[in-house]
């Protein structure tokens, strides 16, 4: 796998052949499939490409394969309740997930149970982390997102409750899916909800920036990596593009009345859930209750192929396949620790071992190591300095040893010589 | 003779004089008493040299020019003599704005009272016919002016002053805040003096204060009304650099006060587009600023400090070091002012307890509180203001407590024989300060918000501030309580008070008492819409705010207003949309966060909001229709009863076809069969009430409605005859189309059910049990039916005899009325033909038992001779249509013999257009059927 792939990942809530599988974007061939259980909708996600975590239809726990072992179920993880959301941040540092009103905020290196944010009051149905990680946004059927800076959700400190950075509240009916766009603390969100409007707001201010009035429910949105366009995936089965950078300069535009960006994608026929979008923007994938998923191209807005499954899809995801998951031989640089199911900070009070965190605070206050540059600095003097004495160094004896090896090398020849001689002496003498 | 010689004579007589007589003048003198003038030609002369001139000829260069004058009277009468020139040449104002500014701002500071009254009066003249934008550039002149002469050494001058001020802040009040630095030390000037260095030991004891009121002997009026004129220009003053502050958007967590009257929408404008207008229009969406490189203004992230630091410190009150250097030397002023106020009347305590004070006391103490309110506004940005706030706290809450809350609940003092005697000295001041009469009331409201802003979130073990704001609580509650008429002002203060204090105190009890308080007020009848919209925005901010505060989530108080907010709604009907709107907002925001309350009262009240002929749902304006309708999604449970009434709603035309649409959609989203489901959530209805309640709006007419038109057939509907075997009833058109767009509705939530062929097989029975038996049905619901079933069937499924039989009926009956429709050709029924027409066709061709059910109930022998042409015509407009031709071909038997017929019954003598017609259609079919007769063999094994 030398150039980066772009694989799909699907999961139906039937799961009878496999609970998840992958397909080659651009052949619909199917590459591996993972087996055990099923996932419920919107809680498949990869952790720092090694593991895929999924979260368990209707039941308490998450269900973790390693990324190159497709049949056995790696371990599952208990949790508190009911996990209707899950993601992994990119960084593959934490992991969140929610589980009835309330956000489960875990430490992958450690397992630790860094927080638990209760600040939705119905349950939740989306969690997306910015592609920096530096913030994530909950989505809930109480109509409200939040959007939590990482910086306030991690920290010891158990008096302090965090507060979210904005609540964007404009919603009049529960949210149903929840984009989170590039560029870390400057993107762009857009929200999905019931009350058949999308919305796009801005994450550093929390402002509304577009609100788009459809006839149906939206189910699902997503933006292309550009954001030059909006998906939305309606409960009737049509999936609606909005243009958000449509160019007025247009002498010509009475002509093509049809290609001013805002189109349908027709072929479903029940809930679109899920969409997503290739690295390019061309490909846009849809996973749907009519127990399909379609691969569309943008540009035309034909369905390509449609991918079929044994039950509504709940899960389906273009993304870039992780080095480790066509390597069977390959294992995971860490093991996935024990998620634990209390506060971290009630483990402090036990008093045992509390001293897992390491904080270097003050990093001039220590003896200060060398830098990296300074070391490649080092390393850089001192093989120049072999480099210069082998060429230019001492000419004289260079030259010396230069006859002396010559000599040697007369001699190996001379001995090698004598010994073909002799050999071929003695085989022509049997004969 | 005798009389021509005396004439003679008469002529020549001598002229006797004497001495000591007058001469007598000679008759030929000369009259040299006259005297001679110049002619003035003036205005001939002037008028094409310069341009208009008052009454006395005088241009406005020679009365800029007399502005110079020595003479206060010339000056006065140039003054005037401006402003009638200017009123009646406006367009000299534009031509020599600067020059009149100039010379009117020098004479500010004039020696004559009357000229400087003169000035101002040009002055507020000029201000009303120049906007702020146009006067920016001289204004540096004018403050500069107007500095000069605050700071006069005359106190007339100084006095004067105050009246030029009040007209810039009248009419400029941006400018004059946009450099508010010095003004403020003018202020200072005005009622104190600073303290020199000398005097070290007072300067010791008064903790280092450097000024100190100033009392001058010289005043026409006394100490404490002068300084009365200057706190309210200050005060005046301050309120307009607060509202000329670039408003902050008011983000939501943070508990602004003030914010609950005001929409709290801030800076930013979203666009709002519909998809309609977005497939069709050709403006395109541009929703990124600077193409999105960098983040709006209103982002929350500081990742630089700003550029320019030295601009907001220079400007005065641009940060809160400059606010607190400014308080410093105010607070303790206004200190002294409130202790000489209060020490001048302090002997009379009333009995019932609170302290009196004549009205000048009250409205000098009332300026004081105002100010100190206003200076806390100042702070630039929310996060300042808390810590001006604490900082305000450690400096003067001491002093604050001992002073004003002293005598805490002040009353006006209203003796008359204190009148009497001031009756001639109070005219004098009425013309100093008009119209500041006081309430107490209002005092005491004011001194209430300056002190509970004091207050501090309570932290564990701090007590201290319990003991001072039990009195103001009490008052609080009191003024709420008892009914006190307040006005929309005060009213906002008192909750703003309340309000902190809640979120302060943190208790439970204060909360229950002062909420209770509130509730009281609220339930007064006939308040004014925007008192009633203030206290709904206070409960409903209250209510937002919860989230970390147990003490609110609590609170009963805050319950029981959240569950009378059905009744109230209900009760409300359609008389006060914009009220009705508020409350759903309210009602909505509690909804979605699960408030029990609120939902068992929504519950319990859904079956009167949600009624079709009388319920809000269907009486509010279209926006609170909407909401009303989004609110079903939050019922725990929707009843059998509900569901009826929703029905009626959806097909009884008063809401529109898509917010119908959504309510279908939402009750599908809340059944257990939408397959949508996130969490725990239990399906609100049962699938069998979900089912019928979709039925009974596909039906789209009441059981009572479809019995009365069975009664009343025959007028109203078409009869039967042996063509159209159904008596339809003509639905009107919008009714027609309103139906038509719903059951594209109900057909799709019935497609995803699930199991179509059961889906298919309910459908079947409800027509079956409660269709059948009908003899008129309009024609909108046969429509509807034909649709339904062709979109549901499937192939697997047989339908059972007598609903094809009823369906064949209404196939036959709706093609003959599609035919009197053409027949009519208005272009309006243009839809309606095309939908009836689409979903014959494709009810025919997707059930083809039905079409030969249709084809076998033509006998052709029952018809009557007017209407064999239209069933030729029938006929031949079905052949015409290709996707139905393979299926006629399968019938070609059936076909045949009604064509045979046909020709036979018409009386072969004169052959009619439209038999030719069916036959060249009926010919053309064979042949195409002919030639691809061996494909069709399959076709016949289906029946």
């Amino acid at each position: 796998m030398s150039a980066p792939m772009e694989i799909v990942v699907t999961a139906d809530s039937a799961a009878q052949l496999w609970n998840c599988a992958v397909f080659d974007l651009h052949s619909g061939t199917n590459l591996l499939s993972y087996r055990g259980g099923n996932t419920s909708s919107r809680t498949l996600t990869v952790v720092n490409g090694e593991y895929i975590l999924g979260a368990q239809l209707g039941k308490n726990f998450i269900n973790v394969w390693e990324i190159q072992r497709k049949d056995q179920l790696q371990q599952k993880v208990v949790c508190p309740g009911v996990v209707t959301c899950l993601t992994a941040s990119p960084n593959g540092l934490y992991l969140a997930a929610g589980i009835a009103e309330a956000v489960y905020f875990w430490e992958i290196s450690t397992g630790n149970l860094l927080a638990i944010l209760s600040r939705h009051y119905q349950d939740l149905t989306c969690l997306r982390f910015t592609d920096d990680s530096s913030h994530f946004i909950s989505a809930g059927k109480d109509n409200l997102a939040l959007v939590w800076s990482l910086a306030s959700v991690v920290q010891l400190d158990p008096s302090h409750t965090p507060e979210p950075r904005h609540v964007l509240s404009r919603h009049s009916l529960p949210i149903t899916d929840l984009h989170c766009g590039l560029m870390g603390p400057q993107a762009r969100i857009a929200t999905a909800s019931l009350d058949q409007t999308v919305k796009l707001w801005e994450l550093s201010s929390g402002e509304l920036l577009l609100s788009v009035l459809f006839d149906v429910g939206i189910m699902s949105v997503t933006l292309d990596p550009c954001e030059y366009f909006l998906f939305c995936g309606g409960s009737d089965g049509n999936i609606f593009q909005v243009s958000l950078c449509s160019q007025s300069l247009s002498r010509d535009k009475a002509f093509q009345s049809d290609s001013d960006g805002n189109q349908v994608f027709k072929g479903h026929r029940n809930l679109v859930t899920c969409l997503s979008v290739s690295m390019d923007g061309t490909l846009l994938l849809s996973g749907s209750h009519d127990e399909t998923a379609r691969l569309w191209d943008i540009q035309s807005k034909q369905s390509i192929r449609s991918i079929a499954h044994k039950g509504p899809v709940t899960n389906a995801v273009i993304m870039a396949a992780p080095a480790n998951m066509f390597l069977p031989e390959s294992r995971p640089a860490a093991p996935l620790p024990r998620f634990n199911r209390h506060l971290l900070s009630s483990e402090h009070s036990e008093g045992a071992e509390s001293g897992v965190m390491c904080l270097r605070l003050g990093l001039h206050a220590q003896n200060q190591e060398e830098t990296y540059l300074e070391k490649a600095d080092k390393l850089y003097s001192l093989m120049s300095a072999v480099t210069d004495k082998a060429v230019f160094g001492e000419g004289e004896s260079s030259k010396v040893r230069v006859a002396e090896l010559e000599e040697e090398v007369q001699t190996l020849k001379k001995v090698n010589k004598d010994l073909y001689h002799f050999s071929t002496q003695l085989l022509t003498k049997t004969t | 003779m005798k009389a021509k010689k005396k004439k003679r004579q008469d002529d020549f007589q001598k002229v006797k004089l004497k001495v000591g007589k007058k001469k007598p003048k000679a008759d030929n003198v000369t009259n040299t008493n006259f005297r001679s003038k110049g002619i003035h030609l003036s205005e001939q002369l002037k008028k094409d040299s310069s341009g208009p001139t008052t009454h006395r000829q005088l241009g406005i260069n020679d009365l800029l020019s007399q502005l110079h004058h020595y003479s206060g009277n010339v000056k006065q009468g140039a003054l005037s003599g401006l402003r009638e020139l200017l009123s009646v040449n406006p367009s000299l104002l534009e031509q020599h704005l600067s020059r009149l500014l100039s010379e009117v701002a020098a004479v500010f500071t004039d020696k004559d009272g009357n000229v400087r009254m003169s000035a101002t009066r040009l002055l507020r003249f000029i201000a009303q016919c120049v906007p702020a934008d146009r006067a920016a550039p001289f204004f540096p002149l004018l403050s500069a002016h107007l500095s000069c002469a605050m700071t006069h050494i005359e106190t007339g001058i100084q006095e004067d002053a105050m009246k030029v001020l009040d007209v810039l802040l009248e009419h400029y009040p941006a400018l004059l805040a946009a450099r508010p630095a010095i003004l403020l030390t003018n202020f200072l000037e005005l009622i104190s003096h600073r303290r020199t260095s000398g005097g070290t030991k007072k300067a010791q004891e008064t903790k280092g204060r450097s000024w100190s009121l100033s009392v001058n002997p010289n005043r026409a009026v006394t100490g404490q009304q002068w300084r009365l004129t200057v706190l309210l220009r200050l005060g005046r003053f301050l309120q307009a650099v607060v509202e000329e502050r670039p408003v902050e958007e008011g983000d939501v967590l943070v508990p602004t006060e003030g914010v609950f009257g005001s929409s709290g929408e801030g800076g930013f404008t979203p666009l709002d587009l519909n998809w309609e207008e977005l497939t069709y229009s050709k403006a395109g969406v541009k929703v990124y600023e600077h193409s999105g490189a960098k983040p709006t203004p209103h982002s929350t992230y500081r990742l630089r400090p700003e550029v320019d630091p030295g601009a907001g410190v220079c400007e005065g009150l641009g940060s809160a070091e400059a606010v607190q250097a400014f308080a410093t030397t105010l607070v303790p002023l206004l200190l002294e002012v409130w202790v000489e106020a209060s020490a001048n009347d302090c002997p009379w305590n009333s009995t019932e307890g609170t302290h009196l004070l004549t009205p000048d006391a009250m409205s000098i103490m009332f300026q004081v509180l105002s100010i100190l309110q206003l200076l806390r506004k100042l702070a630039p940005q929310k996060e300042h203001q808390d810590t001006l706030d604490s900082w305000f706290r450690n400096e003067y809450l001491g002093d604050f407590n001992q002073h004003f809350m002293k005598n805490f609940p002040y009353g006006t003092l209203d003796t008359p024989k204190q009148k009497k005697k001031l009756d001639s000295k109070r005219i004098k001041q009425t013309a100093v300060v008009p119209g500041q009469t006081v309430e107490p009331l209002a005092l005491n409201i004011t001194l209430c918000q300056v002190m509970v802003s004091l207050s501090q979130r309570q932290e564990a073990g701090q007590e201290t501030d319990a003991d001072w704001l039990i009195p103001l609580r009490s008052f609080v509650r009191d003024t709420l309580a008892n009914g006190v008429k307040l006005s929309y002002k005060q009213l906002h203060m008192l909750l703003d008070t309340v309000w902190r204090m809640v979120l302060t105190q943190r208790s439970k009890a204060v909360t229950e008492d002062l909420l209770a308080a509130v509730y009281v007020y609220y339930q007064q009848r006939n308040l004014p819409l925007l008192t009633r919209s203030l206290l709904l925005s206070f409960y409903s901010k209250l209510y937002l705010q919860e989230q970390g505060h147990t003490h609110i989530a609590r609170s009963k108080m805050l319950c029981r207003w959240l569950a009378a907010l059905p009744v109230q709604l209900s009760h409300l009907g359609h008389r006060n949309p914009a009220l009705s709107a508020r409350l759903i907002l309210s009602i909505q925001a509690a909804a979605s966060r699960g408030n029990k309350d609120l939902l068992s009262s929504l519950q319990t009240h859904a079956c009167r909001l949600y009624d079709p002929q009388e319920g809000v749902v269907v009486l509010l304006p279209a926006e609170s229709q909407q909401q009303l309708v989004q609110l079903l999604y939050f019922l725990p449970k929707i009843s059998q009863s509900l569901l009826a009434k929703l029905s009626r709603c959806c097909t009884a035309g008063r809401i529109s076809a898509g917010l119908a649409a959504s309510l279908i959609r939402i009750v599908h989203f809340r059944s257990s069969l939408s397959g949508w489901s996130v969490g725990s959530q239990e399906a609100a209805l049962q699938d069998v009430d979900y089912i019928s309640f979709l039925f009974s709006t596909l039906i789209g007419f009441s059981s009572d409605e479809l019995a009365t038109l069975q009664e009343a057939s025959e007028e109203s509907a078409l009869p039967p005859s042996p063509l159209s075997p159904l008596s339809l009833y003509p639905t009107p058109l919008e009714q027609f189309t309103h139906h038509w767009d719903v059951v594209e509705e109900v057909c799709h939530c019935l497609e995803t059910l699930g199991s179509q062929s059961q889906c298919f097989d309910i459908v079947q029975n409800g027509i079956c049990k409660y269709v059948t038996r009908l003899e008129v049905v309009p024609d909108s619901m046969a429509a509807g039916l034909l649709r339904a079933v062709s979109r549901l069937l499937d192939l697997s499924v047989l339908p059972s005899e007598p609903v094809l039989r009823f369906l064949s009926q209404c196939c036959l009956s709706l093609l003959a009325l599609l035919l009197t429709l053409e027949q009519e050709a208005p272009s309006e029924t243009n839809h309606k033909r095309e939908a009836i027409w689409s979903a014959c066709v494709s009810a025919l061709s997707t059930v083809p038992r039905l079409l030969r059910m249709v084809l076998q109930s033509l006998r052709v022998g029952d018809l009557c001779e007017e209407e064999l042409p239209q069933l030729g015509q029938m006929l031949s407009t079905l052949l015409q249509h290709t996707p139905l031709r393979n299926h006629l071909l399968a019938n070609a038997t059936l076909l045949q013999h009604i064509i045979q017929d046909l020709t036979r019954y018409s009386r072969g003598e004169t052959r009619e257009q439209w038999l030719t017609d069916l036959l060249y259609c009926y010919s053309v079919t064979v042949a195409h059927g002919s030639s691809t007769h061996r494909g069709n063999l399959g076709l016949r094994d289906m029946y």
